[in-house]
């Protein structure tokens, strides 16, 4: 990586560059982690200099802007692959199978989850006992009126949100962005109760990110996720990932 | 073992929130999703929520109020256009707003600058940066005086760096020229400033 290029991340931020050296920083930031991270966090820095411009706008602004947007088609999505994936059709079609929940979950409810949990991002889906991703129930948990809503965010990065229905005694988990554990490790995560811990699932080896859908909660307190060798394991490789504590 | 100590329980610190329909809290990026699915309400929410925001900073960088509101306005539709690409992963709502809306005006002017209707202005343009002005209008803003205390905390060169690039929509080439400071000194300047104001105003993602 070109020191140059490092050191034009703050005029990039400041949109400060001309097109060729934005093309320049971007490609840079592409294939450099860290600095997409550090000129992630400069672009907030600032957008944060608009704070003292903050002005009201003419009232027919509104007006104006609404009529346009009516009148306005909106671009499809692109997908995010963050990750590389290495899989075949199994796993492209469970992704389909997610999308098809996500549009058919448009509610409120869930633009809240969804802004935590990250559930708009790439979804990956857990190996379960039951083999089967379970759409309907993750939905009904979702919308669950006495869904709890709980999540940590690792040192490591990323973030592990747990909803949870006590009336359903289900939850829905989902890991989002954690460290990527590399081929021969898998995400796990865990039950843990006063009496100890369950295994609720097992993530497929390399993924840092999934959804699942965990049954028979019981009087489970914390669900937790750790790295174990591809596959799982028995018991839980200390200390964990993530410890995300429910209500009592 | 894990810890079934009473500590382990529940975390103070940890965020929660009960999900009840139709009452979810607005933030922007809730708002951006809800968009990004075709919510006509939503938008609108966003828009009473975001468009001071916008149209403040189009008119703090283009300074023609007519001109602001024609950019304003762009940026706002290409917010609704483009709300199903945004990536919160990626960032704030609030900051992929921002930056659509300074790129959009930073274009405006730089257009105009290339038909040469603008270098004057530009060459007699004051060093010092006018933030203060505008800032008079939303005096007593929580976060617009953290903004100024952190702006603040920067050297000279690094504050007017970062400003004239920001306010004033210039390339750090321009304000090498404007500050008569050497290319790579002004480059510098506006990283180590940038990255000051971060930790002064303690932005995490």
């Amino acid at each position: 990586m070109s020191t140059d290029e490092h050191t034009m991340i703050g005029a990039w931020a400041l949109d400060a560059v001309d097109a060729d050296e934005r093309a320049r920083v971007e490609r840079h930031l592409a294939a450099c982690a860290s600095c997409a991270q550090e000129a992630a966090e400069l672009r907030e820095t600032v957008a944060r200099l608009a704070d003292v411009t903050i002005t009201e706008p003419p009232p027919r602004l509104r007006d104006s802007v609404l009529a346009e947007v009516r009148r306005t088609r909106q671009e499809a999505p692109v997908a995010h692959e963050p990750e590389p994936r290495r899989r075949g059709r199994a796993h492209r079609s469970r992704a389909r199978h997610q999308s098809r929940l996500r549009l058919a979950l448009g509610a409120a409810a869930l633009a809240v989850v969804a802004a935590f949990a990250g559930i708009f991002g790439t979804w990956a889906v857990m190996q379960q006992p039951g083999g089967e991703s379970r759409g309907d129930q993750i939905a009904a948990v979702l919308e669950a009126a006495d869904a709890e809503v709980s999540y940590q965010e690792p040192d490591g990065g990323g973030r592990v949100t747990v909803i949870a229905s006590e009336a359903l005694d289900q939850a829905v988990v989902v890991v989002s962005d954690l460290a990527a554990p590399g081929d021969d490790r898998s995400y796990q995560v865990w039950k843990v109760n006063e009496a100890g811990q369950v295994s609720a699932g097992v993530m497929d080896a390399g993924d840092a990110s999934a959804t699942m859908l965990v049954e028979g909660l019981g009087d489970t307190r914390v669900v937790g996720v750790t790295n174990e060798p591809a596959g799982g394991s028995d018991e839980p490789t200390l200390p964990m990932v993530a410890d995300v504590a429910l209500d009592a | 073992m894990f810890d079934q100590g009473p500590e382990a329980r529940r975390r103070q610190d940890q965020p929660r929130l009960s999900v009840v329909a139709g009452a979810e809290p607005a933030t922007a990026e809730a708002l951006l999703h809800r968009t990004a699915l075709g919510e006509d309400d939503a938008f609108a929410a966003l828009y009473d929520l975001m468009s001071g925001r916008v149209y403040g900073l189009c008119l703090r960088i283009v300074r023609d109020p007519a001109q602001a509101e024609e950019v304003a306005q762009e940026v706002l539709v290409e917010v609704w256009r483009t709300a199903t690409r945004f990536d919160e992963h990626r960032g704030s709502a609030s900051a992929w707003i921002t930056t659509i809306a300074h790129r959009r005006a930073v274009d405006r002017v730089r257009s105009a600058q290339a038909a040469g209707d603008r270098e004057r202005r530009a060459a007699a343009e004051s060093v010092e940066p006018e933030y203060d002005q505008v800032a008079e209008a939303a005096a007593g803003r929580l976060e617009h005086r953290q903004v100024r205390r952190c702006l603040k905390t920067l050297t000279e060169l690094q504050r007017q760096a970062v400003t004239l690039a920001y306010y004033g929509g210039h390339t750090y080439r321009q304000v090498a020229t404007l500050l008569d400071a050497a290319v790579p000194t002004v480059k510098s300047r506006i990283r180590d400033g940038l990255v000051k104001l971060r930790d002064c105003l303690e932005v995490a993602r």
